[in-house]
């Protein structure tokens, strides 16, 4: 069942999705070369508190940080650990955070640059994240009320793919609100007809990912902690997210 | 965090149970417990043992499914 907010609840998940926006842009700019996982998720979850937020993703059963780090091949659901970040690492930050009732979901991906060198000459990794960052604005381009959720799945597919990259098919973009994943199911291609998918309606809240590997698409658990996804070929892996809402005028982005 | 999506797998209705649950066998031989979907409810396809049939899973209970259409 897709749960329509109403403009009350748009307003908490607003309030709640500018913590958040915060929050990752801040964690974000301490992206740096020698600084551990750890150090990043704790940073991230005493900014949440400071500025009156919970950790979204404490409550999920079974997790007990606040941001999902996912390097280099690691596709989603990286579990922070004491590894310092190398140069040119590939890091992808998750973060949730849950405000008076409501969850918001945002993610981003960044490489981490040496900041002595001006330049660093390594566009193909640029050119990856770029493509999936376009791919993800182009999702929330595509979402509008009377559009179907086939079409933000083919227009984050065609900018993905259409750049030679793959888009993971077993994971996906979803609804979000009271809990952090609601339906509908938004994945990041196209199977089937384009009017078997949901219809978006105004007052939906939904979380668009953009999730791809630089190879192919298939991923696997890695190791033993029953959370880390990797991608097969230990090709990079990249993640973009934004947590919107769809309005009378196209939509509106909470983070 | 990203969520994982539901697939799709076909299978072969092994016994009915009441309530319009069928325990039916994939093609990769496990036996799970799936229910019929409304879509099918209302426009009263029936299915018997036998029947091959598609059924929608999610990769957080892989016991459970949902029937969604019969092949003929």
């Amino acid at each position: 069942m897709i749960a329509l907010k109403t403009e009350e609840e748009i307003d908490i998940m607003r309030k709640g999705g500018k913590i958040l926006a915060e929050v990752l842009r801040e964690v974000i700019k301490n992206v740096k070369v020698g600084i551990s996982e750890l150090e990043l998720d704790r940073m991230a979850e005493k900014l949440i508190l400071e500025k009156g937020g919970e950790s979204g993703f404490k409550k999920v059963e079974g997790y007990k940080h606040a941001i999902c780090i996912s390097t280099n091949d690691v596709v989603v659901h990286g579990i922070p650990t004491g590894y310092k970040l190398k140069e040119d690492d590939v890091v992808g930050i998750d973060c949730g955070v849950y405000y008076k009732g409501f969850h918001t979901d945002m993610a981003q991906t960044v490489r981490v640059k040496n900041e002595k060198l001006k330049v660093k000459n390594l566009d193909e990794v640029d050119k990856f994240l770029d493509a999936g960052e376009k791919a993800m604005w182009d999702g929330i381009k595509a979402a509008k009320a009377g559009q179907r959720v086939g079409n933000i799945s083919k227009a984050i597919q065609k900018t993905i793919e259409g750049q030679g990259y793959s888009v993971v098919r077993s994971l996906i973009g979803h609804g979000v609100g009271k809990e952090l994943h609601e339906d509908p199911e938004i994945p990041g291609f196209l199977d089937g007809s384009i009017l078997r998918t949901p219809l978006l309606k105004e007052g939906m809240t939904i979380a668009i990912e953009a999730i791809y590997n630089m190879g192919k698409s298939d991923v696997i658990y890695s190791s033993d902690d029953g959370w880390t996804i990797k991608s097969e070929d230990g090709s990079l892996s990249g993640l973009f997210e934004r947590t919107i809402v769809i309005t009378r005028l196209g939509s509106e982005i909470l983070t | 965090m990203a969520h994982q999506g539901s697939f799709e797998i076909e299978g072969v209705v092994k016994e009915s149970l009441p309530n319009t649950l069928f325990r039916v066998e994939l093609t990769n031989g496990t036996l799970i417990l799936c229910h019929l979907s409304g879509k099918m409810r209302v426009n009263f396809i029936k299915i018997l043992p036998g029947d091959k049939v598609r059924v929608e899973m999610t990769p957080y209970d892989k016991a459970k499914g949902r029937i969604i259409y019969r092949f003929k």
